[in-house]
């Protein structure tokens, strides 16, 4: 190169002469090193520790693992030794995080001063004023009035609460849940005297009616029947799923059989597959005879005429229900609670009794011995006695009525009536906003504590970090209060800490297991399991004569004038009441029937709207005999006519950032005059008047289209033909390339997605969230379709099968396919992408120069570009995983297959000297899935789940004519309509 | 391809003054490379400029809170590198020992005011605060344990640190620089390997 430089140094010196004069003077910043002082044991810095704990973000108590990572959580798992969910994990578990590093969490106690304004306060300074108002009240001789009002509490500081009002002189401990199913427990009470609720066994039913159960969703628990609703589905006997609701749900969506049922009458289509069931039946002739009387006068026409779903229809499932035995039938959604909710369970009980199910399909255990939540009925006796101010103190945990009640409810009003407030919630909520102080507790992943889900099942609970801010466990807070007021009171509650408390418990627990071994052992097995499980058997249960006085009679609506149509407050598999509200990642998850983000919306049937005048994305008043709120229209074919319906969780006016003033709250619409018999929330209880405010509101989505148009992206088969070839005819699309085969060697990572068993829930879409720093960027940025979310599911409408009235919904999760022949990677100017040795379909962030060439040549609209800087407001920032990239402004970016998993479980098997094991490599997104219908593995090992995946006759590519060859098999979802 | 720059004469006289220009900048020079190089205004494009014509990058050795040598405790005392940096063998990241470390040796009273200030530290609880050396971009992984385990001696890429009394980095961290040694060893040169 004596005379001349190359091109490549030339054009480095060029820049550099560039350069010098600009930078000359910069000076490379300090970074800092900071070891430990002394190293946890249990720590290596760089490599993950997991902790186990239980899930609090709704009652069913499901276990989790946490990655920590040098003393920070940086992901949540499901705890596959768990008898609930047994590793999985839904969308609102995955986000729990977001909880603990929450940006608008309250840092420190905080008290009201004179001018009304809340001010910082030190914890003694804190305890003490709590304490000093006991003593006052203690004095004045009022301690019987205290009341501590809670939400959902570990059971142990449920126990400790009680224990400590009763020593302070009270015992007005309530619990309140808005989900509280009131109904289903007195319903077991009067059928078969067993006030609880009984676990269902899916796994075993071959015919299954849900008769407005969601239990996908919300109901009960959602991940452990989710697991069941698969299992049942899988094998080849696999059980045939009818759901007869009003509006279509998530479930409804996953039916094989959707039915429309005028609202609120499940009750009388259930009595009337009782009706017709009842000569078959194997019950005693004694009751047969009196069970004859009471279901006498439903007979299916009249049935028909009540729930306007035909006779033939309700033949056609009776028959059904009894030649498929075991049969089950699952009653008690939130959508569906009527004023005669307790009757229609009683109905669905029946029903499942004539059946012979009752064993089979339905166990009852025994009551567990955590009281259950009080009702919403005895929630109304509080608002009064409150507003009368006959309550000197009222203490709030967990709960937060002034948003889950109605403002006609007078709650937030009979607040103010009381002399001091105490919350000890940890966020903002509405009802802590007009608390005099408050004590902020730890959230559940920095807690001890215990959950008792289901019988057998005792889990866990302990922090898995440090707290993030100035917070005290609740339990802690109590016991330290204690001895502030009495030092006599240390002999009833002798503990220090509230781990002493539960550690005392949970001796207790050891010493009734009668498992051998020390409690040091016990304890630790508890702890690293997660909790203990036992096997208990199911109690025997007799029909109760009780059940013969019901009566069964239609729901009543309070009219909103003629023509109104009956509104549907349905729970949201998100926010669930509305507590997932402040969680970004919860709020830019696509609702899995909209597609929509960020905001509530009111689906209306196209027809009635339509009839109307109302054009979708017209922002409505929706009135009430109870109030007005205004929402955007939204049309939904999977809605009965004369319905509308919209989902509850957002309308917040408080709860921090992300919830506040976001969407309307359908519960403003709702009555206050609860269920009949067992006193629960109406949720179905009134109806509503339209009416256009002339504004558009039109709603971030994120489905481009509701139908295929064609385009067989989410395929399906019909039962019967599932044995048959069905894979697509390679002769049509012969396999050409100007290039050779790619070769790989000892890895080629694919992926199969069961459409059959992929129920469209999103918990994958939050796992991946979680695990990839991926940002969130608000509802504007996805109006303009730049969200950021690597794997999203596609939910499609199909047109109506003969004879259903409600369209076909299939789900289809999209994620990178990897593809073997990718249109993305000849475009790339940079080299940015490539397809590396193993079949993944890289991308290099540090390569990138933002053409996006990639994108627009993408078959399956996959890549993301970060258009803007991604916001993670501390703590938020505290959850970044550090084995992946924090993707800068301006570079492309898409699913890797969780590469650093893969990289982490070659390691792992390269220090054992072999290969990788088939399933030792879950990308975020199978792990987490409920029903397994993501298969992740390596396509070069003929043994593995995938390869086999790859060829069952079920399997195709999404778009197989372009040749894009990719390394992701779908499976066609199975219809059984027959 | 060569340039044919040798036809302009006036060319290649202002080349060669941008080449010295570059060249006295560089002396003190010090570019952040550790990650987000595009943002900021902290550095772009031309710090890796620099870097691939060798001008400018490492051989940095910044002063430490504490004096210690390495010298004297890897050199001439032949304390094994992993003794104090045990992660290498078990985590990606070799680990600076934790304050504990040093105390497990230099517990007893000491006339010695480098180690005294450990011992500050140490009743304080305090960490003490190292000077990063050696930093790889936020977009490059290095996995420590996979390269102790094959039989990289810390030294390859370190340099002799038994014979530094301050630390200083000699190697160039730089992509090319992996290359090449992943190349003699017939090493994965997949880009995914080290960027995700």
């Amino acid at each position: 190169m004596a005379n001349g430089l190359d091109r490549r140094n030339f054009l480095k010196l060029l820049g550099a002469s560039a350069a010098a004069p600009v930078v000359g003077c910069a000076s490379k910043p300090v970074e800092t090193i900071i070891p430990y002082v002394v190293q946890p044991e249990e720590i290596t810095p760089g490599v993950a520790t997991y902790y186990a704990t239980v899930c609090q973000e709704c009652p069913a108590g499901c276990g989790m693992v946490v990655r920590t990572r040098e003393g920070r959580a940086v992901k949540v798992e499901g705890n596959p030794s768990h008898p609930v969910n047994q590793g999985a994990l839904c969308a609102r578990g995955q986000a729990s995080l977001q909880g603990l590093y929450n940006p608008d969490r309250i840092r420190q106690p905080l008290y009201r001063n004179e001018a009304g304004k809340l001010t910082p306060l030190s914890w003694p300074e804190a305890e003490a004023m709590l304490a000093e108002r006991l003593q006052k009240i203690r004095a004045e001789g009022q301690a019987d009035k205290i009341t501590f009002l809670a939400g959902q509490l570990p059971d142990s500081v449920y126990r400790l609460a009680t224990q400590w009002l009763e020593i302070l002189g009270s015992s007005r401990l309530m619990t309140y849940e808005p989900f509280g199913f009131e109904a289903l427990r007195q319903a077991n009470q009067v059928c078969f005297q067993q006030a609880s609720i009984p676990t269902y066994d899916l796994t075993k039913a071959r015919f299954l009616i849900g008769l407005g159960a969601d239990f996908l969703e919300t109901w009960h628990s959602p991940t452990y029947y989710a697991k069941a609703f698969s299992q049942m589905r899988s094998t080849t006997a696999a059980g045939k799923f009818v759901q007869v609701e009003s509006r279509m749900s998530l479930t409804g969506a996953n039916a094989d059989e959707w039915i429309a049922i005028k609202p609120g009458r499940e009750a009388f289509f259930a009595l009337g597959l009782a009706h017709l069931i009842l000569p078959n039946s194997t019950v005693p002739a004694e009751e047969k005879a009196r069970l004859s009387q009471l279901l006498e006068p439903y007979s299916p026409d009249r049935v028909a005429s009540v729930t306007e779903v035909s006779a033939e229809t309700s033949r056609r499932l009776a028959q059904d229900f009894v030649s498929h035995g075991p049969s089950l039938a699952l009653g008690g959604g939130i959508a569906a609670s009527s004023r005669q909710e307790t009757a229609s369970l009683i109905a669905v009980n029946l029903l499942n009794y004539i059946a012979s199910n009752i064993g089979k399909t339905v166990h009852f255990y025994e009551i567990q011995e955590r009281p259950q939540a009080s009702s919403y009925a005895t929630l109304l006796s509080l608002i009064d006695e409150l507003r009368r101010g006959e309550i000197p103190l009222l203490l709030l945990a967990n709960t937060n009525p002034a948003f889950s009640l109605p403002p006609s409810s007078g709650f937030a009003e009979a607040l103010t009536r009381v002399p001091f407030v105490v919350s000890f919630s940890s966020f903002p909520d509405e009802t802590t906003e007009q608390a005099d102080l408050i004590l902020p507790e730890h959230t559940p992943l920095e807690s001890w504590g215990d959950s008792h889900p289901e019988a057998g099942v005792y889990g866990l609970m302990q922090p898995v970090m440090p707290p993030v801010f100035e917070t005290q466990a609740l339990g802690d807070t109590l016991l330290s209060v204690t001895t502030q007021v009495d030092e006599a009171f240390l002999e009833s509650l002798p503990w220090k800490s509230f781990f002493e408390y539960l550690q005392a418990s949970w001796k207790e627990r050891h010493g009734e297991s009668g498992e051998p071994g020390d409690f040091d052992t016990f304890w630790h097995h508890a702890l690293q399991q997660g909790g203990v499980w036992q096997t208990k058997e199911p109690l025997p249960v007799q029909l109760s004569p009780a059940v013969f006085e019901t009566s069964f009679s239609e729901p009543t609506f309070d009219r909103a004038g003629e023509d109104a149509l009956t509104f549907i407050a349905y729970p949201s598999s998100r926010y669930y009441d509305g507590r997932g509200a402040n969680k970004p990642w919860l709020q830019e998850l696509p609702d899995p029937m909209t597609q929509a983000v960020w905001d509530s919306w009111l689906e209306i049937h196209p027809e009635t709207a339509e009839r109307l005048g109302i054009a979708e994305g017209d922002l409505l008043t929706i009135t009430s005999p109870h109030g007005t709120i205004e929402a955007s229209a939204y049309f939904y074919a999977g809605l009965r006519r004369d319905v509308v319906a919209m989902p509850i969780g957002l309308g917040h006016s408080g709860y921090g950032r992300y919830a506040q003033g976001r969407g309307s709250n359908p519960v403003h619409l709702l009555s206050t005059h609860p269920e009949t018999a067992a006193g629960g929330f109406p949720w179905l209880s009134t109806t509503v008047r339209l009416a256009r405010t002339g504004k558009r509101a039109p709603l971030a989505t994120t489905d481009g289209s509701r139908q295929q148009l064609g385009r067989g992206i989410a395929q399906a088969v019909t039962a019967g033909q599932h044995d048959e070839q069905h894979h697509v005819d390679h002769s049509e699309h012969p396999a050409r390339d100007m290039y050779p085969e790619v070769e790989y060697a000892e890895y080629r990572w694919g992926m199969s997605i069961d459409l059959s068993a992929c129920l469209g829930c999103g918990a994958c879409v939050t796992a991946c969230y979680a695990e990839n720093n991926i940002p969130v960027v608000g509802e504007d940025m996805v109006a303009q379709g730049r969200e950021m979310s690597w794997l999203r599911i596609e939910r499609y409408f199909e047109e109506p099968q003969e004879g259903a009235n409600a369209p076909e919904v299939r789900f289809a999760p999209m994620l990178c396919q990897h593809c073997g022949n990718a249109p993305c990677e000849p475009v790339c100017p940079v080299y940015a992408t490539y397809h590396n040795p193993e079949g993944l379909n890289a991308q290099i962030y540090n390569r990138c120069v933002g053409t996006r060439y990639c994108a627009n040549n993408c078959s399956y609209k996959v890549r993301r570009f970060n258009w803007d800087e991604a916001d993670w407001p501390a703590p938020l920032n505290l959850q970044l995983n550090p084995d992946v990239t924090v993707r800068e402004p301006g570079v492309m970016e898409k699913c890797t297959f969780c590469v650093q998993r893969i990289q982490e479980g070659k390691d792992r098997a390269k220090d054992e000297n072999r290969p990788v094991r088939d399933g030792e490599v879950t990308p975020a997104c199978a792990q987490t899935c409920p029903t397994q219908a993501l298969t992740f593995g390596n396509l070069q090992d003929p043994a593995s789940r995938v390869s086999r995946h790859s060829h069952d006759p079920r399997g195709y590519k999404v778009f197989e004519s372009l040749n894009t060859r990719p390394a992701i098999t779908y499976l066609k979802k199975v219809r059984r309509n027959t | 391809m060569q340039f044919p720059i040798h036809s302009l004469s006036i060319f290649r006289i202002v080349l060669l003054v941008v080449v010295f220009l570059a060249g006295l900048s560089a002396v003190q020079y010090r570019p952040d490379v550790s990650g987000r190089v595009w943002q900021a205004g902290k550095a772009a494009w031309w710090d890796y400029q620099l870097l691939d014509l060798g001008l400018t990058g490492w051989g940095q050795a910044p002063k430490q809170p504490i004096a210690f040598s390495h010298a004297l405790h890897a050199g001439e005392y032949g304390l094994d590198c992993l003794y104090c940096h045990s992660a290498a063998r078990v985590s990606p990241v070799a680990h600076v020992p934790p304050v504990q470390t040093c105390m497990g040796c230099h517990a007893r009273p000491t006339p010695n005011q480098e180690i005294k200030k450990i011992q500050t530290y140490w009743k304080n609880r305090e960490p003490i605060p190292w000077i990063r050396v050696h930093a790889l971009p936020a977009f490059t992984r290095f996995n420590h344990k996979r390269h102790v385990r094959a039989g990289v001696a810390c030294q390859s890429c370190h340099g002799e640190v038994q014979r530094m009394q301050r630390v200083e980095q000699v190697s160039s961290l730089k992509m090319g620089w992996c290359v090449t040694c992943h190349d003699a060893h017939q090493a994965s040169k997949d880009c995914l390997v080290c960027h995700y």
